[in-house]
């Protein structure tokens, strides 16, 4: 379970770092800003959030730059995820993590685990405010279901792509894949 | 290339500087047995890992390094690190007293400096020579070799734990052939290969289980949590350039512009030191970089071009795994 446990904190930093690219890529906004303001206080409309902690561990850990404090994230969100929330289908078990606030609104998202593989991401809350927002959920959520499943069948060992700093690094895959020793 | 030190300078202040200062003067080396899960190490965190394997992510030269090691190679990897902090403070081109930085002032001979840095030259010329100038070590006229000395550091560093699992107790070779060679520490079917992944450049030897080659994946470069390709081998080495974090800082050496004809650029083969700078130099180079990678030879190119389309060279196919 603690092994299962990890990797869900690894990827729930992954879907984190998924949400705080789109935003960098779209805005130019810090993306550690958009990680580390993440919380159930700061969005509206996320109290319907369960079993969070998860999301919000990660999300502090992307924003604080610091390596230790994101592994004590991790561990510490893992603590809050390991109670199931709604096995709506049967097939396995959903997760669902803090709404992070965005610089386009609130965006939270459900995880489903089965046998500690992610077999489903579903987005419960995305923005709706305004065009340049739904320009960008068009785009981006599709992308975050797809890189997610991907990323997590692929089997991959390690990542290799362009130079990152260490301030970078904790929104790598290879940072998830280094959490997550999967 | 020109300029392309993992950590720009912007990026390096802050928790950057922080880890590297830690990192440089309180690293402990001391302690054969490294902490397990969860315990960190001044310049990095500790990430348990089971099945007889270890991982590790040192923040250093303004990056990370994320070690994939057998859990027997523990004891050499304090030594390992060390190194790294070493070569960040020695070939550093933010600090003023740095040997490279010295030397670039006029102050040092290359004499006077550590004979590392000699070997490194060395190398540069080498790679600026069969790359047509694309790649050099005195970009824009000042020297800085960083665009070397991250892959030469990354392939050092996978030598040093070569090495030391030859000649440890428990044997575990580079290859990662042979079952029972191992020690005590490694158990079942987790092989004895290790892969040392410095900025996303890497450098794999053996396998990390029994029987399965190491398998990396390629960021895409336009979607930056997707794959654009899986590439799988047992003793070899994968490098990417291309646009970083904070847009083009690859310089064409010919034109002085940044480098904007292609989004990335991998190469694959026997050493990352050579990987990482060919990598560079294709990049700097552009659509003129498929033709001159096909004639290196022992290496292989993959690239994604802006607009999405790839190409590869014609050896690439021995590398790709079926995603």
């Amino acid at each position: 379970m603690r092994r299962v446990v990890l990797a869900l904190g690894g990827t729930v930093a992954g879907l984190v770092m998924l949400l705080s690219f789109r935003s960098h890529m779209a805005s130019t906004a810090s993306a550690g800003v958009t990680a580390g303001s993440g919380g159930a206080g700061t969005s509206p409309g996320s109290g319907s959030a369960a079993g969070s902690g998860s999301a919000a561990g990660s999300g502090s850990a992307a924003g604080s730059g610091s390596a230790a404090g994101s592994g004590n994230s991790a561990a510490s969100g893992a603590a809050a995820a390991s109670a199931p929330v709604g096995a709506g289908s049967g097939t396995g078990t959903a997760v669902t993590g803090d709404a992070i606030a965005t610089p386009y609104g609130p965006t939270q998202v459900q995880v489903t685990l089965n046998a500690g593989k992610i077999v489903k991401v579903t987005v419960l809350q995305h923005t709706d405010d305004g065009t340049n927002s739904q320009m960008i959920d068009g785009h981006a959520l599709p992308l975050l279901d797809n890189e997610t499943l991907t990323a997590q069948s692929a089997k991959i060992d390690a990542v290799s792509g362009a130079s990152y700093t260490s301030a970078g690094y904790i929104k790598s895959l290879q940072s998830a894949l280094d959490k997550a020793s999967a | 290339m020109s300029g392309t030190r993992p950590g720009e300078p912007a990026g390096s202040v802050g928790p950057g500087d922080a880890a590297r200062a830690a990192g440089v003067t309180g690293i402990s080396v001391s302690n054969p047995d490294l902490p397990g899960p969860g315990a960190t190490s001044p310049g990095g965190t500790r990430i348990g890992r089971p099945a007889g394997r270890l991982r590790h992510a040192e923040h250093v030269m303004g990056t990370v390094f994320s070690f994939d090691v057998p859990a027997s190679a523990a004891p050499v990897l304090p030594e390992v690190l060390s190194w790294l902090h070493w070569v960040d403070a020695t070939f550093s081109t933010y600090s003023g007293g740095s040997d490279v930085s010295r030397f670039g002032r006029g102050e040092l001979t290359l004499a006077e400096c550590a004979p590392e840095l000699a070997e490194v030259i060395a190398e540069c010329a080498v790679i600026k020579e069969q790359s047509d100038g694309y790649f050099t070590a005195w970009p824009g006229g000042r020297f800085d070799p960083s665009g070397l000395v991250k892959g030469w550091s990354i392939e050092r560093a996978s030598n040093m734990l070569s090495a030391a699992a030859k000649t440890g107790a428990g044997g575990a070779g580079p290859s990662g052939a042979g079952p029972g060679d191992t020690g005590a520490s490694s158990t079942g079917a987790s092989g004895t290969g290790h892969s040392v992944n410095g900025a996303g450049d890497i450098q794999c030897t053996g396998e990390p289980e029994r029987g399965r080659p190491w398998r990396i994946g390629v960021a895409h470069p336009l979607h930056p949590s997707r794959l654009a390709v899986i590439v799988a081998g047992r003793d070899f080495a994968v490098a990417t350039s291309g646009t970083a974090e904070r847009g083009a800082h690859i310089v064409n050496p010919h034109t002085g512009l940044p480098a904007t004809e292609l989004a990335s650029v991998t190469v694959v083969g026997p050493r990352i030191s050579m990987a990482d700078a060919y990598a560079t130099a294709a990049f700097a180079m552009g659509g003129a970089a498929r033709e001159w990678a096909e004639s290196i030879d022992g290496y292989e190119a993959f690239a994604v071009a802006p607009d999405g389309t790839t190409w590869q060279t014609s050896g690439f196919a021995a590398y790709t795994a079926p995603a």
